[in-house]
């Protein structure tokens, strides 16, 4: 089946002008020529693709601790190459002949760029398994200029006692953040993102943690009637 | 004088013979003649007068002369005349009838059956009077219904009574008719009840001045009818002789007095009694004709107008009248609003205001009202009924809203697992995740369950106890003694621990200070020895993976 459909692609590019001349010759009756979707492996002519995600220097052992939990998934399910290049430390992806879709390849990157964010797999896997899932990004001196302690009480603020405020923002907008010093990361849906940005916004400019429980619980509340 | 006297008497004969209708309106020969008339009668009656020279010999009439001041002048004379006339009509009658002549015209002749009378009765002198009056009226039933008299007497003779009888008759048929008359005029016996009773607790003096009175009131009211009538009709009246109060002696016994005065000098004392009524008579319809001057002395000015003219001008004077009393300031009480400054000062302390007292006035507390409000509220505390503001129960409107609890911890699924199980609900694989209250209702379940065991503990007879449910327990690291060993309380923990429970080690213990640098060192090196072997596995691990 596919060494026919790769010699009839072949003749098709070789030969366009006869069914060109093919469907002139048939012009009352107008066949559309109809292709199978192509395997990522034959795209790009068929050369594998890679990717590759830089590992930082504090992800370092917990990626060694956490490699197997990263390599079934990638490898078992998703049918991505990957393997660890220490002395680049990069974590190189490949597909293979059996990949079943272009956009696992993707994934599996992104998955592992989450855990090297500093997500945690258990998170970073909900990637591999939806698709509407994004990791966004953001820095506390886009929201607002602070420096010195003002910077480290935004940041205090952002986490709260023991990583409450963090958590419950977390638990209300299903979203998971990430507070690496002045850049923060959120993973979720794009609506959750948004709420769980709007709040964390709110706490960096300044508001109390409990104006923004109040906020998230009524948008909590109306999330989960949507859904 | 004579000319005066004609004159007088052309006066009257013109008084008499006008139309009813020309004394409603004022006109000067009316008044004229009514001025000599009185003229005229004052100076007949001049002469009897008590007081000797008479205080005032003519009376002054003049048109300058007021009604009122006629009036006066004419009640002068009347006013001590009139009670002496009839001082003189009962000497008349007390004095034998011997000597009519030399006596003054006015003595009654029927003093005999008079004295006869007062005799029998002793009673007072009302009746006299009245038997005058009647005495009177029948010599005037006599001048001017002679023919009806005779009538009757032939009838009674028919019958072959007395006298008496034919005076019965009389007197009765008389009385009818004045009755008839006066209900026509006055409508009714109330006049009469009134002059009855008068007569029957008054004087003499006092019955003749109201009989007077009375007559004068009936001329004002009856000014166009110069009927004789009237006056028999007062004096029937004045009398108090009517249908039911006539009695038994009254008639038999006065008739047969009168048939007897009759008899002896009728003539006599009909002329004495005539000249006094007419006496009596003059006087009235003097004083009526007064009466009469004053109505039309006051609009002797307007003679010249009509009669529509008059009533105008009258209409235009009640008009200004009221214009005037419209335009000028009406009293402060009428002006509505009206401050202080605007009425004079505690006027408003006259008037009797009237004004809503909005206000419920203080209840009076006295000891009854206390007293009634303790039984009261006794009596609602032994029923227990009050009156306190009670809550309405709320009933909930819709079920109450599941509130998520902000849960600040750590979530202990994944992200991956919260969409597992979003999806495995969805689609019906994973049973719904136990809610809130589902929580709620398990903490009550089991703490019934507990309340019921002991209760059946308490209560069962056959009791049995609840299974052991095996539950994964922590068991603390506490010394075995501790668990099951009693021991007072005064010995502590530390005092019960076995050394080994204290310290587990082994060697001759030294502290940091107390080493030597060479056990230090041994220390150190043991240590990196134990580190070692711990961390020598992992890279093992990775190498091989990779």
């Amino acid at each position: 089946m596919e060494v026919d459909r790769a010699t009839t692609a072949a003749a098709a590019g070789g030969s366009s002008s006869s069914g060109a001349m093919a469907v002139d010759q048939a012009s009352r009756r107008v066949e559309k020529p109809l292709f199978d979707a192509l395997m990522p492996s034959e795209m790009s002519g068929g050369r594998p693709q890679f990717r590759k995600v830089a590992v930082p220097q504090h992800r370092f052992a917990p990626l060694k601790r956490c490699w197997m939990e990263i390599y079934t998934p990638v490898y078992e399910h998703m049918k991505v190459d990957i393997r660890m290049n220490l002395k680049a430390r990069r974590v190189e992806l490949k597909t293979r002949q059996d990949t079943p879709d272009v956009s696992n390849l993707q994934k599996c990157a992104d998955f592992v760029h989450a855990f090297m964010l500093g997500f945690d797999i258990a998170d970073a896997v909900a990637l591999l398994r939806l698709d509407d899932l994004y990791v966004d990004s953001f820095e506390i001196k886009d929201v607002k200029t602070l420096r010195g302690e003002h910077l480290s009480r935004a940041i205090g603020r952002l986490s709260g006692k023991g990583g409450k405020t963090k958590f419950a923002i977390e638990n209300s907008t299903r979203t998971r953040i990430v507070i690496a010093d002045t850049k923060i990361h959120i993973l979720g849906s794009f609506v959750n993102i948004k709420v769980a940005r709007d709040s964390l916004c709110s706490l960096i400019l300044g508001s109390p943690a409990g104006k923004v429980y109040s906020k998230l619980r009524a948008v909590s509340a109306r999330l989960a009637e949507r859904y | 004088m004579m000319a005066a006297a004609d004159k007088g008497e052309a006066a009257m004969a013109q008084l008499r013979n006008a139309d009813p209708a020309l004394f409603l309106s004022p006109s000067a020969d009316l008044a004229a003649a009514a001025r000599e008339a009185s003229q005229h009668i004052y100076s007949s009656l001049v002469t009897f007068s008590p007081a000797q020279p008479p205080p005032l010999p003519s009376l002054l009439a003049g048109p300058a002369f007021d009604a009122e001041q006629i009036w006066s002048q004419i009640e002068l004379l009347a006013r001590p005349l009139l009670p002496h006339l009839r001082r003189q009509l009962r000497r008349l009658e007390q004095q034998p009838p011997s000597q009519p002549q030399a006596a003054p015209r006015v003595e009654s002749p029927a003093g005999a059956e008079e004295e006869q009378s007062e005799e029998d009765e002793e009673d007072s002198e009302l009746e006299e009077l009245k038997e005058e009056e009647e005495e009177l009226e029948d010599s005037d039933d006599e001048d001017e219904m002679a023919e009806d008299d005779e009538e009757d007497e032939e009838e009674l003779e028919d019958k072959g009574g007395n006298g008496v009888e034919d005076k019965f008759l009389k007197t009765k048929h008389l009385e009818e008719f004045l009755e008839q008359a006066e209900e026509e005029e006055y409508g009714g016996g109330a006049k009469r009840g009134e002059k009855k009773a008068k007569k029957n607790w008054m004087e003499e003096d006092s019955d003749d001045d109201d009989e007077g009175m009375e007559d004068d009131e009936d001329d004002e009211e009856d000014e166009d009818e110069l009927d004789l009538e009237d006056f028999e009709d007062d004096e029937e009246e004045d009398e108090g002789k009517t249908g039911g109060d006539i009695m038994y002696k009254d008639f038999f016994e006065k008739e047969s007095k009168q048939v007897k005065s009759r008899d002896s000098s009728m003539k006599k004392v009909q002329s004495r009694l005539k000249d006094m009524k007419m006496i009596l008579m003059a006087v009235k319809m003097m004083m009526m004709m007064v009466m009469m001057m004053m109505m039309m002395m006051s609009e002797q000015d307007e003679q010249g107008l009509s009669t529509y003219e008059k009533e105008r001008l009258k209409k235009r004077a009640e008009i200004e009248q009221m214009e005037k009393a419209v335009l000028e300031p009406s009293t402060w009480t009428m002006q509505g609003e009206v401050t202080a400054s605007r009425r004079p000062k505690n006027s408003a302390l006259e008037v009797d205001l009237d004004f809503e007292h909005n206000v419920r006035p203080a209840p009076i507390i006295t000891e009854e009202v206390t007293a009634s409000l303790e039984e009261m509220i006794k009596k609602r505390i032994a029923e227990g009924h009050y009156d306190d503001v009670e809550k309405p129960a709320l009933l909930p409107t819709k079920a109450p809203k599941e509130r998520k609890e902000m849960d600040e911890s750590k979530s202990k699924k994944g992200l991956a697992e919260l969409y597992e199980e979003d999806y495995a609900q969805k689609t019906g694989l994973a049973p719904a995740p136990l809610s809130i209250s589902d929580e709620l209702k398990k903490e009550a379940n089991a703490l019934f369950k507990r309340i019921c065991l002991k209760l059946d503990a308490l209560s069962h007879f056959h009791f049995a106890p609840k299974p052991v449910i095996e539950d994964m327990s922590i068991q603390a690291n506490v010394p075995a003694l501790a668990m099951e060993e009693i021991a007072p309380v005064a010995v502590s923990d530390a005092a019960m621990l076995a050394p080994e429970e204290i310290f587990d080690g082994k060697g001759d213990i030294k502290e940091d200070a107390e080493l030597t640098q060479a056990e230090r060192k041994r220390r150190r090196a043991n240590k990196k020895r134990k580190y070692a072997e711990s961390h020598k596995e992992r890279p093992t691990k990775l190498q091989k993976d990779a």
